[in-house]
């Protein structure tokens, strides 16, 4: 099993599909030097050749399930390879459980969550019964629970001795592997045993990899060793005798907190989907005062989406209400609120559709009728803040990932609403985008914006938040300050979320830090 | 969002080879055009709509009875301003209703009522891939039989991208409730742009997908759902075969079942 890392556009995705020559085939271009299968010239055949011995499993999974059924998406391939009938009944039945879809078998692959559809688009791979399996950033959609699933799956395969190339931007995912390579600038700058890499901060960095926040601790406080997980951190600390643990206090939770004036109030929420008739969200009761910084957390299919489409009136509840400067949301136009309420959608691309990124910026202000003058101030504005200052004649579609988020949110924020919903802002960004993007909502914060992030990024949440509203079965299950939250890992257990690494240290010593920053001057206090 | 047709039920239609209800499609669109009284028509559209409650399809004809009844009555009140017959009823200028030409359009509402029920059963009781297999196996070369599941699987795929899209843009100042009918076609280009660029790069992805699961288009495979026909099928077959003669014999060897003859 070989993990390769690196940070957004080094050429991982690209390397991926010349394992089984959709590069070059579909993709052209110059193509120089070969890559061989067991001996076969990848390039030399067509791709539905080399699929027998090489599985892809792509980033992105929608397109991958066209079926109308779970049986029939795993059928597909062996259809190709003309097994028969019986044959692929067997694997079928034999996969099913192996990836804990027995349950599943006549769903319409649309209905399944996350985490089962990425479970899915494996298992239709896996009953083409490939030797090698390449999967591109399997993990990147998925909570902490559907992320040690992939995992489960990957240490199953490589018990069964089938080669695994696996691609990602987080190094957890490196821990287990027999091999990790870190890759820069489309070139493949180390490769060895994960120990050796992941603990090598100066080379990490420089390939734009997130450091393993336990080994940038134990640098930080000029700690021996380097541990990758808690449970090492831990036995470490222990042996040596680094730290005393303290007594971490809960605070009461009777006395209420006080802050500034309410400014989203949700009064026994209930939303019923009119199409599939599921409960999405039941009884819901939450404040949120001017100015906070608020994550919401919880599974896949938790409801978070659900609950934060209320604040801004893309939903209306079935029950209850959702006060807005303590009027309900349904009395609002859209224009109204759109001015208070700015709605950051996932996927960028689902509304860039500009010529340039100067309209795509000023596109909501016009619609709004401001005035030509103040639409030019506030669109500087907007991309100054999120540092796309010279990027206004740029063609939008041809930006990066990265860089097409902060058009979006640029054009979001040129509105000027006091408070900004934001779902999903790191998916699929490398470390420094991440960083970068969730700084910049910081700024907006310390202005006195009101931020809500929708997030399965434990770290994310932790590092940024100072508010946790963790979300379960369409209910709330915890809300509270981020700390205290991420204290009670019991009780997030339920939600089946657990802190990162760095927290559980951080709740076995009893500190309040959450931040390699906070914990390491807590420590030397 | 569920806008997927198929029900997941298990009555005898939904066992009969696609082959058959293929066929049986045909039969029934042929017989909706026989007759134009409509008594008649009344009498094949009651056909129909028993199949689609033995067939446990009415929660789709729900979901669609708005297109239904719209069909239904723009039709009955069209078509008497249009098609002339003897006996007259009322008239004003031009504008002249008779009662068969008032009959005719109640027996064209049904009509076309029928067509749209007949094709809801057929896309209520067969899987897109059941629809492909029997294509393949009437002859059909597999890309174009591909391809043609492939588009009608699209379409709610493009629906729910299409109805994020729309929020999206709601979000960011996109006013959809106010304007006229031109400032409105305006509107149109803030949705239309992304999800025309979805749906290249969702196609391209797919495609991918396809050639990486081993697909090539023209080249042989198992059919997983492999089409049977059985007793039941042929006896559907005749069933059908023998409305349709029945039919024929009704309409043209008894002169019985038009309202207006010379129209179709």
């Amino acid at each position: 099993m070989v993990v390769v890392l690196g940070h957004g556009g080094a050429g991982k995705s690209t390397l991926c599909a010349s394992m089984n020559g959709i590069v070059p085939h579909f993709f052209r271009g110059q193509y120089r030097g070969r890559v061989t299968v067991k001996g076969l010239e990848v390039a030399r055949h067509k791709v539905p050749e080399i699929s027998r011995i090489v599985g892809l499993v792509l980033q992105d999974f929608e397109p991958q399930l066209f079926s109308t059924n779970v049986e029939l998406e795993m059928a597909f391939g062996p259809e190709n390879l003309c097994l028969p009938r019986q044959e692929i009944e067997s694997r079928i039945r034999h996969y099913l459980p192996f990836l804990g879809l027995e349950n599943f078998r006549r769903r319409e692959p649309a209905s399944l969550s996350g985490g089962q559809k990425q479970r899915l688009a494996i298992s239709s791979v896996l009953t083409m019964e490939p030797e090698v399996l390449v999967m591109d950033e399997p993990t990147t959609d998925l909570d902490p629970e559907g992320r040690e699933e992939v995992q489960t799956i990957a240490r199953r395969l490589r018990e069964q001795g089938r080669t695994l190339l696996v691609v990602d931007c987080e190094p957890e995912t490196g821990e287990n592997a027999d091999q990790v390579w870190l890759m820069r600038e489309g070139q493949l700058v180390a490769r060895g045993v994960p120990r050796e890499i992941l603990t090598d901060i100066p080379r990490l960095k420089s390939c734009g990899i997130k450091v393993p926040k336990l080994v940038e601790l134990f640098s930080e406080m000029r700690w021996p060793g380097r541990p990758l997980t808690a449970r090492e951190a831990i036995a470490l600390i222990e042996e040596r005798g680094l730290a005393k643990t303290r007594k971490f206090k809960l605070p009461d939770p009777s006395i209420a907190r006080t802050g500034g004036a309410s400014i989203l109030k949700v009064e026994d929420l209930g939303y019923l989907y009119p199409a599939h008739r599921i409960e999405a969200l039941r009884e819901i009761n939450l404040n949120i005062q001017e100015g906070e910084f608020v994550a919401l957390i919880g599974q896949n299919g938790s409801g978070k989406t659900t609950l934060a489409k209320h604040f801004n009136a893309l939903l209306k509840p079935t029950s209850g209400r959702v006060l807005l400067r303590g009027k309900p949301t349904t009395e609002y136009t859209h224009r109204e609120i759109s001015r208070l309420v700015g709605y950051v959608f996932q996927n960028p691309d689902h509304q860039i559709f500009c010529n340039t990124v100067y309209e795509e910026v000023a596109f909501g202000l016009k619609m709004l009728g401001e005035p030509p003058s103040s639409i030019e101030k506030q669109v500087s504005s907007a991309l100054e803040t999120v540092g796309l200052t010279g990027y206004e004649k740029k063609v939008p579609f041809a930006l990066g990932k990265g860089e097409r988020q902060r058009v979006a949110v640029a054009s979001v924020l040129a509105i000027q609403p006091e408070v900004l919903v934001l779902d999903e802002p790191t998916t699929g960004l490398d470390d420094r985008h991440q960083r970068s993007l969730m700084e910049m909502l910081k700024n907006l914060h310390r202005e006195g914006h009101t931020i809500i992030i929708i997030t399965h990024s434990m770290e994310t949440a932790a590092e940024y938040a100072g508010r946790a509203i963790v979300m379960k079965g369409g209910s709330i299950l915890l809300d509270g300050p981020t700390r205290d939250v991420f204290a009670r890992e019991d009780r997030l257990k339920e939600a089946s979320l657990y802190p990162s690494s760095l927290v559980q240290v951080s709740n076995w010593l009893g500190t309040r830090g959450l931040t390699v920053r906070q914990l390491a001057e807590e420590l030397r206090a | 969002m569920n806008i997927f047709l198929y029900l997941e039920r298990d009555t005898w239609v939904q066992r009969l080879d696609p082959r058959t209800k293929m066929i049986g499609l045909l039969i029934l669109f042929a017989l909706c055009l026989y007759f134009n009284h409509p008594l008649y028509m009344a009498g094949v559209s009651g056909g129909i709509l028993a199949i689609a409650i033995s067939a446990r399809a009415l929660p789709n004809l729900g979901r669609l009875r708005v297109i239904l009844i719209l069909l239904f009555v723009s039709s009955a009140l069209m078509w008497p301003f249009f098609a002339r017959g003897p006996t007259l009823l009322w008239s004003w200028g031009p504008f002249i209703v008779s009662r068969e030409s008032l009959l005719y359009g109640i027996a064209m509402g049904l009509r076309l009522d029928s067509f749209v029920i007949t094709g809801l059963i057929l896309l209520s009781t067969t899987r897109n891939e059941e629809l492909t297999n029997g294509l393949i196996r009437m002859g059909i070369p597999y890309p174009v039989a591909f391809a043609f599941s492939t588009s009608l699987r699209l379409i709610p795929t493009l629906a729910g991208a299409g109805a994020t899209i729309i929020q999206a843009q709601i979000s960011r100042g996109l006013d959809l409730e106010s304007g006229n009918i031109f400032r409105r076609m305006g509107k149109f280009i803030p949705q239309a742009v992304p999800l025309f660029l979805y749906a290249i790069r969702y196609t391209n992805q797919l495609a991918i997908a396809l050639e990486s699961r081993g697909f090539s288009p023209g080249s042989k495979r198992t059919l997983y759902y492999e089409p049977r026909m059985r007793k039941l099928d042929y006896a559907v077959i005749v069933l059908l075969g023998a409305a349709l003669a029945a039919g024929l014999y009704i309409r043209w060897g008894l002169g019985l079942g038009v309202i207006l003859p010379g129209r179709l």
